[in-house]
């Protein structure tokens, strides 16, 4: 017996003794598995749906209303802000995350392919960290280019671009947004990952949550600092009034909101990752 | 009755270190209120071991429970001396193909196993090698190119069987890896089992087809409700059951009569028939040993021509029936 059991010797990927190079070569199989499926999966095309809307709406007034039509560039910049605040930043990213996020664990959970994971050498936090990595990615990427071809496409039609981007404030504004579509991204991200692991339903508890960003302008200034926008939209470059039924309070220096977000993050992924290593694979009870 | 249920280290293979086995240490699982298994304890050395169990009886759950999909409630259990606790480890000794039949969306067979075995940690040539190698040992070659969606049953059970053993692990656990198979795919996938265990692997398999379980495996765990009550080499284990069960054996030989004046005249044989054919005798025994040497003694006294001696009873099916029943009730 002892003679054949020698013979059994399991084979070992050769990464040496460190386990961080093990994890980075991990991190980058499950990212390639993920992206193909996030990207070129049959739910993508609700995303890249998503993500187009606001270039829609922007691709229809350039159509529509034409180019001697328009007036100089301010008139853009308070059109762009419009549709970045209103509905790019508060709908589609939202939105958009919360589709991605969301489902990163809950739907492999739903599609019983959960386990493939879960019985390769890979630490489940290590899984939890490559799949929020993933979100980020695809998210940045889809909702970076949408806020992207929107912005040109709002300052299309109008007199002075060329000025106003490379004289003026313009590529600074553009900068603006998209760091905050990251930043966006990556709070929301967050938040979704953690309700993906805590509620079977993370649909749920995101709508409780676009309600509160909803009514976000008519918190008490101690309630504001627990939402996500009242961060991203301190970083806004273009201002945008709430309304008069709005209550004021002092928005967070830039020092302040991108520490504070990249933070609760950190802490929302961390929370998940402790939360995957005790989970239990039973989808019979899904 | 009570099940036999010796200590199994005095059963499977004293001989093979803690090391090498798979051990539950009176491991429990509830679901709730609801009872998994309980206080299992089993030392499976290498070897092909079948489960066997009616549905529901825990045979998912234990093997859930080895490779650390469930959490056990009560209990400790560790695979050949490394603990669930440590995946980087375990994963690389264990290969498991679940009764899921789920795979990620979109993937070819080629696929589905190379992208798991990067995510081992596998370099791409090693992958790619390692890959093809598994597909070609289930026999899938040529459809390793088409979408694991367009498979039939039989080729997503042989790619789950590529994708659980392609690193090599030196426990091969299976849940129902026979289901959809047909009659050729399971002699050839029946052969692999074989041969990967003759390679010292533990190959656990969960079975409720008990002809087929009996074909293939070195020892047996027979669960019921979510205990375990039997486990061993099914000789061992039906021999236990001697006392309570006796003994079948069918002689085919030319004086059945002759045999059956010998064999009463034993205080062990409780039941001797001829069969319908008037060519055999059923004789049903307390002590088979004393009754081969009774029968030795016959024909060397008599003169009688044997041409078989069969057991009748000695196989999982029927230590089954007796320990389980048809229905699943413990007799």
């Amino acid at each position: 017996m002892s003679e054949i059991v020698t013979q059994s010797v399991s084979v070992r990927p050769s990464t040496g003794n460190l386990p961080w190079r093990l994890w980075a070569k991990q991190i980058l199989a499950v990212l390639r598995l993920e992206l193909r499926k996030s990207f070129l999966g049959r739910r993508a095309l609700a995303l890249y749906l998503l993500a187009l809307a606001p270039v829609f709406i922007l691709l229809l007034r350039v159509l529509l209303g034409g180019v001697n039509d328009a007036g100089d560039t301010a008139e853009a910049t308070t059109i762009f802000s419009a549709v970045y605040q209103g509905f790019l930043l508060r709908m589609v990213i939202f939105l958009g995350c919360v589709a991605i996020f969301g489902n990163l664990v809950r739907r492999e959970v739903l599609d019983r392919t959960l386990h493939y994971y879960f019985l390769t050498p890979l630490r489940r936090e290590v899984l939890v960290g490559a799949k929020y990595l993933t979100g980020l990615i695809v998210a940045t990427v889809l909702f970076g280019l949408s806020t992207l071809v929107s912005f040109i496409l709002a300052y299309l039609p109008h007199e002075g671009v060329q000025t106003f981007l490379f004289q003026g404030p313009g590529l600074g504004h553009l900068a603006s947004y998209l760091l905050i579509t990251a930043l966006a991204c990556l709070g929301y991200g967050a938040v979704f990952l953690f309700f993906g692991f805590f509620f079977k339903s993370p649909a749920i508890p995101a709508l409780m949550v676009f309600g509160w960003e909803g009514i976000h302008f008519l918190l008490p200034p101690m309630l504001k600092k627990v939402s996500v926008i009242h961060y991203l939209q301190s970083l806004l470059p273009v201002p945008m009034s709430e309304g008069p039924l709005a209550i004021l309070a002092d928005a967070p220096s830039p020092w302040i909101a991108i520490p504070g977000l990249i933070v609760l993050a950190a802490v929302l992924v961390t929370v998940s990752a402790m939360k995957i290593r005790r989970m239990e694979i039973s989808y019979e009870e899904e | 009755m009570n099940a036999p249920s010796p200590h199994p280290a005095a059963v499977m293979h004293p001989e093979v270190p803690d090391d090498r086995r798979v051990i539950f240490e009176n491991v429990s699982k509830f679901y709730g209120e609801v009872l998994g298994v309980n206080r299992v304890t089993l030392s499976i050395p290498p070897g092909i071991t079948g489960l066997v169990g009616p549905n529901g009886s825990g045979k998912t759950t234990l093997m859930n429970l080895i490779v650390g999909l469930l959490q056990p409630t009560r209990g400790a259990l560790s695979v050949l001396g490394v603990t669930t606790d440590r995946p980087e480890e375990l994963f690389r000794l264990i290969g498991y193909s679940t009764q899921y039949d789920a795979f990620p969306p979109g993937m070819t067979g080629y696929q589905f196993v190379y992208s798991f075995l990067r995510v081992h940690g596998f370099g791409h040539a090693e992958s790619e090698a390692m890959t093809w190698k598994a597909i070609e040992r289930v026999g899938l070659v040529e459809a390793a190119g088409r979408k694991v969606a367009g498979y039939s049953k039989g080729m997503r059970q042989r790619i789950k069987l590529a994708q659980a053993m392609a690193h090599q692990p030196s426990v091969l656990i299976l849940d129902e890896p026979l289901n959809g198979l047909d009659p050729m795919a399971r002699a050839e996938v029946i052969s692999l089992f074989r041969e990967l265990a003759a390679g010292g692997l533990h190959v656990i398999v969960s079975s409720h087809i008990l002809h087929e379980v009996d074909l293939i495996s070195d020892q047996v765990v027979l669960l019921n409700g979510g205990y375990v009550v039997a486990e061993g080499e099914i000789t061992g284990v039906r021999d236990e059951m001697e006392e309570q069960h006796p003994a079948q054996v069918l002689i085919r030989c030319d004086r059945p009569s002759l045999l059956a004046s010998r064999v009463f005249e034993q205080d062990h044989v409780v039941e001797a028939r001829i069969h319908e054919d008037g060519k055999g005798l059923l004789v049903r025994t307390r002590d088979a040993d004393q009754f081969y040497l009774l029968l030795n003694q016959v024909v060397l006294e008599n003169g009688l021509g044997i041409e078989t001696v069969m057991p009748t009873d000695a196989d999982v099916h029927a230590v089954y029936q007796y320990l389980i029943g048809s229905n699943g009730e413990k007799s």
